[in-house]
Parts: structure tokens; C-alpha cells; sequence
């Protein structure tokens, strides 16, 4: 039965929408201390190739790579992140910009670790070597009922959806404590911010650190899972493609970009006519949602109203529940 | 716990916006700095505060060089002020807007904050306990989850001397708190700052409003083209020739016209 129920095709889309996701999640740190990077496709081939070469060439194990890989991108993160503390808007934007097309170029170039643009094949991939792990251990695709490929891309799905889920619950709680409220007001006023005694530079590189740290990690984790990567895959295009997961979805609330990068990542794979018009789209949803709605789809005052409409309702019950205990006792 | 301004002097270009300013601020006192428009008050601040460097002298306090500090650094000292074209943060509710000025004397980080460590939810509970009873002290208990944007001016005047008070400052900067109010929120604005005064809170305030002033202050600098050009207590200040020549004669010029 389960057989009939897995697809791997669909379990694919899946699995890469779980990586945009974790991607707009990245850029939505940065920008939560007002801070416009388009440097996370660069960031995101750090984590990439780090720990594709540590697993292929140096034999590490596959955990271990993605840990380094994420490190890495944040450690650069921060060595990029403090230059350009002083860079507003625009102008960050450029430099981050100028710094993802640097890394690609230098992708390309080292061709005797990178292999330069043809790119590096046969990186071990995430659900082949855990069910090459699990046979060790007496399991076996079959066991279930389902085919082996099946079982692969279960896997995959499954560990991404629990790491997500980790990421987001992880920045949820960052940001409702002094930390995000820290991120908040730097966003809204860095000078008021400051004289009310929040280190600006800190929390600043630390959002640009975190961005990066996410954005490598995904990387990692993409690598992993297609198990072939070249500096094509972190291009300028791709860069432009996790900034508009935050301008559709919108950058207020974390839950922007969750939406944007789930919408926009499934829009393709569910109207296959449209897919080739893709950065077409792109192009006029930019435009669109800069012209009528600059915050992006979902805003603070969204959830806010659905907040407070819970609220309501809970209170309705309550009544509810008073009235007929009441009821109850006359 | 005195402020030390010495010799302040700040240059913008050709424009000399303060000039060899001296004067000191006693623990406890509420000390007035008043001036016509453009005479260097808010530059005054701006100094005391590090948002920028004085061309020229040093701020002390409490026996503290705070020149050269960060902004940041100088709220941990314990100086902390408002701003005179309201500076709240605009998407943030009422409550959250107090909750941020206790940051620098509170200390949960990002791991405290994401395993909800048994310190961090002990500390964001005082938080929020601490914000409220502020905001019971200025008045604005009822509008915690009100976005600071859609408060009333002279609420939101308030809320940023409530913000400003969540720093457990030693010293506090008002300037202008009376801008834009009416006769009855002023009356309560005299209040407050009794209040403050009262939890041995050094006030230094910059006012237009110079009934409030006389009222409240208990000396008084003048400042004019970024001068000091008078010191002393309200009835000094009233009756010094400079000044009335210089600020109280001006506003009789404008009441004449
Ligand atoms: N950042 C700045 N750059 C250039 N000039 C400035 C700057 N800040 C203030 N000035 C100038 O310095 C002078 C003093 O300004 P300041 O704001 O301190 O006056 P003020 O006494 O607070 O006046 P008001 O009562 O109108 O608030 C003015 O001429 C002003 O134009
Ligand atoms: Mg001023």
C-alpha cells in the first residue's frame, strides 16, 4: 500500500522546497536587523562545497561535513559582515552582491579542489547513505513493503522536514526574547536602538552571521541531496531567487519567506507550462509587490489579526464553557 | 553622580552649533537648558549621549569620561534620554517598546533564548513586570498592546520617557517633552517629572514651555547661537538682562507682532 503512496518525483519537490525554505529563512535573519544581503548564494556554495570536498575527497563523514560546511559560511559571515556594517541598504546590497560573484568566480578558478565549472559529481548523498547505514543494521527497504528508491526519498524528505521544523522553532524563540527585540529595534531606528543601550554592531553581525551560517548550511545539505553541484547552481539567479522568497512572502514575520520560498518553489512543479516563464515570473512579481505591496504578502499586521481572532474565539469557548457550567449548577 | 560638560564646542562645517560650553549637573536637581530655536540644545545632547563627537572639551559623569564612549556604552553608565522628534519604534506594541530599554540591564543571549533556560524565562517575567509598573508611572497602563504608532502624541512623548526610565538611568535626558502638549497633559508631564525626581532620578530637561520650566527646574543655562550666556535658579534666569534680551525678549517680540 505505502508503495502505491510514495512518489519519489513528488518527494523530491518536496525535499527542495524544504531547502528553499530553510534559504528564505536565511535571508529573513539578515533582513530582521534591516540588513539587505545578496551574498546567500554565496554563502549557501560555501556550505556546499566545503562539505561536498571534506565527504568526497577527505572521507569525513556526512554529518560532520554539513556541521563545517554551515560554520564555515557563518565564519565568513562575519569576516564580510563587518566591513560592511557601515553599508545601508542599497549599498550592502552591491557589496553582498559583489562578494557572491567572487566566490563563484573563485569556484571556478581553483579547479584542482572544485574542478571549476564542470563541477563536482558523486558527492555521497544523504538518503543512499543512510539506507546504506540502515542495512547494517538488518533494515531493508522491503521490510515496509516499498521499493529502495522509495525508501530513499523518504528518508530525505523526513530528515529535512525535522530540520526544518528544528530551524524554524529555533528562530520563532530567538526572536520572541531580548535578542529579537534587539534584531526588531535595530531594524526599525539603529540610532534610537543604540541610545537605549542595545550594542548595535554586535547584534548586527550577529543576524549577518546566523543569515550566512543558514544559507551554508542549506547549501550543505543541497549537495547532499543532489549529489552534484557547480558554481552555476550559485549564480546571480540564485541569489535573486531567495531575496524574492522574502519579497513575496514578505520579511516582517518569519513566516514570509516560509510562505514565499514553499509557494514559489511548488508554483513550477504544479503548472509544468509555466516553469519555462519562471524568472519571467520572477521579474513581474518583484515589480508587482514593490508597487502594491512593498511588505510582502504577510505582515505583522496579518498576524497580528490572526492572533487576536484566536484569541477571540478562545474567549467565546471560555464563555461558552462558563455559561453552561452555570447552566449546570441552576 | 554629577555630569561634567567642559568646554563643549561643535563645529558643522562653518556652522559653529556650540562654543566652549561649561556647566554641571548636581546629583538630584532637575536642571533646565533653555534657548532660543537653533541655539545648540539638542547638539548639547547629542554630545552627552555620543551620538556624535564633540569638535572640542569632554563629558564627565559621575567622575565617567563619557566622550569617546559608544551610545550604548554611555545608557550602561546610566544616561539615557528622549528624542525631540519622537524616535519610538513605530511596529513595536507599547509594551515591547519599555521591554527594549531594559536590554543593556538585562543579559539572556541566543542560547539562553532558544532552550528557554529556567534564567531567561525568570528574567523576561521581571521584564515585563518592570515595564508594566513604568508604564502605570507615566500613564499609558491601559495601551500595553497598542502599536506604538497609533498612540496620541502626547502618549507617545510618555512612552519614550517610559522607555528611557526602563534603562534604570541615574541621569535622564528630556528634550522637549512638553512639545506638541496641551495644557492638561503638560500638568501631568509636571508631575511625572516630580515622580521621577522623586525615585532620585537626575533630570537634565530642554523646554520650550517656559512656565513648566520655571516651574519645575531647579537651575537653569541659557543657551543663544551656541553660547552659554546665563546660569542659575529660575528667578535668576527670569531676571538676567541677557536672557531677556536674548530669548524672553524675543518671544515678547513675537507676542507683539
Ligand atoms: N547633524 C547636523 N549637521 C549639521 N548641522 C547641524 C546638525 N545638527 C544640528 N545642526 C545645526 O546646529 C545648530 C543647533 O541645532 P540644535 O538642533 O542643537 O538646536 P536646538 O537648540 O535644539 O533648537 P530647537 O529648539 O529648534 O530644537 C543649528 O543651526 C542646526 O542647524
Ligand atoms: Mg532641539
Amino acid at each position: 500500500m505505502l508503495a502505491e503512496i510514495i512518489n519519489p518525483y513528488y518527494l523530491q519537490v518536496l525535499s527542495f522546497i524544504l531547502i528553499n525554505i530553510i534559504l528564505g529563512v536565511s535571508i529573513y535573519i539578515t533582513l530582521s536587523t534591516g540588513q539587505l544581503s545578496l551574498g546567500h548564494a554565496g554563502f549557501m556554495s560555501i556550505g556546499a562545497y566545503t562539505s561536498a570536498i571534506l565527504t568526497l575527497n577527505y572521507d569525513f563523514p556526512l554529518v560532520v561535513g554539513v556541521i563545517l560546511g554551515a560554520l564555515l559560511a557563518g565564519i565568513v559571515g562575519i569576516l564580510i559582515g563587518i566591513p560592511t556594517l557601515r553599508l545601508q541598504g542599497v549599498y550592502l546590497a552591491i557589496a553582498t552582491l559583489g562578494f557572491g560573484e567572487v566566490v563563484r568566480v573563485l569556484f571556478i578558478n581553483w579547479e584542482s579542489l572544485t574542478q571549476g565549472a564542470i563541477g563536482i559529481s558523486s558527492i555521497p548523498h544523504f538518503g543512499r547513505e543512510l539506507v546504506t547505514g540502515l542495512r547494517d543494521t538488518g533494515f531493508t527497504a522491503d521490510m515496509i513493503g516499498i521499493r529502495n528508491n522509495q525508501l530513499i526519498s523518504l528518508l530525505v524528505f523526513i530528515i529535512l522536514l525535522v530540520i526544518t521544523v528544528l530551524l524554524i522553532t529555533f528562530f520563532v524563540r530567538q526572536n520572541h526574547s531580548r535578542v529579537g527585540r534587539a534584531f526588531a529595534a535595530i531594524k526599525m531606528d539603529e540610532n534610537a536602538a543604540e541610545a537605549m543601550g542595545i550594542n548595535i554592531t554586535y547584534y548586527k553581525v550577529l543576524a549577518f552571521a546566523q543569515g550566512a551560517m543558514v544559507a551554508g548550511f542549506a547549501g550543505a545539505l543541497y549537495a547532499h541531496v543532489t549529489a552534484y553541484i557547480s558554481p552555476s547552481d550559485f549564480a546571480y539567479h540564485r541569489a535573486v531567487e531567495i531575496l524574492i522568497f522574502a519579497v513575496f512572502g514578505g520579511s516582517e514575520v518569519i513566516w514570509g519567506p516560509i510562505f514565499g520560498a514553499t509557494f514559489l518553489t511548488a508554483m513550477p512543479e504544479l503548472l509544468r507550462e509555466v516553469s519555462e516563464y519562471r524568472y519571467m515570473i520572477y521579474g513581474i512579481i518583484l515589480v508587482a509587490m514593490m508597487a502594491f505591496r512593498p511588505q510582502g504578502l504577510i505582515d505583522h499586521e496579518m498576524i497580528y489579526k490572526i492572533k487576536s481572532r484566536k484569541k477571540k474565539k478562545k474567549k467565546v469557548e471560555d464563555d461558552k464553557k462558563e455559561r453552561n457550567r452555570h447552566g449546570v449548577g441552576s | 553622580m554629577a555630569l561634567e560638560v567642559k568646554n563643549i564646542t561643535k563645529r558643522f562645517g562653518g556652522i559653529h552649533a556650540l562654543t566652549d560650553v561649561t556647566f554641571r549637573v548636581e546629583e538630584g536637581e532637575v536642571f533646565g537648558l533653555i534657548g532660543p530655536n537653533g541655539a545648540g540644545k539638542t547638539t548639547m545632547f547629542n554630545i552627552i549621549t555620543s551620538m556624535f563627537p564633540p569638535t572640542d572639551g569632554e563629558v564627565v559623569f559621575s567622575n565617567k569620561r563619557l566622550t569617546g564612549k559608544k551610545p550604548y556604552e554611555i545608557t550602561k553608565e546610566g544616561v539615557c534620554r528622549t528624542f525631540q522628534n519622537i524616535r519610538l519604534f513605530p511596529d513595536m506594541t507599547v509594551l515591547e517598546n519599555v521591554t527594549v530599554g531594559e536590554h543593556c540591564r538585562t543579559k539572556s543571549g541566543v542560547f539562553a533564548s532558544v532552550f528557554r533556560l529556567k534564567s531567561q524565562k525568570v528574567e523576561e517575567e521581571k521584564i515585563k513586570t518592570k515595564a508594566r509598573e513604568l508604564l502605570q508611572l507615566v500613564g499609558l497602563g491601559k495601551y500595553e498592546d497598542t502599536f506604538a504608532d497609533n498612540l496620541a502624541y502626547g502618549q507617545q512623548r510618555r512612552l519614550e520617557i517610559a522607555r528611557a526610565l526602563a534603562s534604570d538611568p541615574a541621569l535622564l535626558l528630556l528634550d522637549e517633552p512638553a512639545a506638541g502638549m496641551n495644557e492638561k497633559e503638560t500638568n501631568d508631564l509636571f508631575d511625572l517629572i516630580q515622580k521621577i525626581k522623586k525615585l532620585g532620578i537626575t533630570i537634565l530637561l530642554i523646554e520650550h514651555d517656559m512656565p513648566l520650566v520655571m516651574r519645575i527646574c531647579d537651575r537653569i543655562a541659557v543657551l543663544n547661537f551656541g553660547e552659554k550666556i546665563a546660569q542659575g535658579t529660575p528667578d535668576e534666569i527670569k531676571n538676567d538682562p541677557h536672557v531677556i534680551e536674548a530669548y524672553l525678549g524675543q518671544e515678547e517680540e513675537d507676542e507683539l507682532a
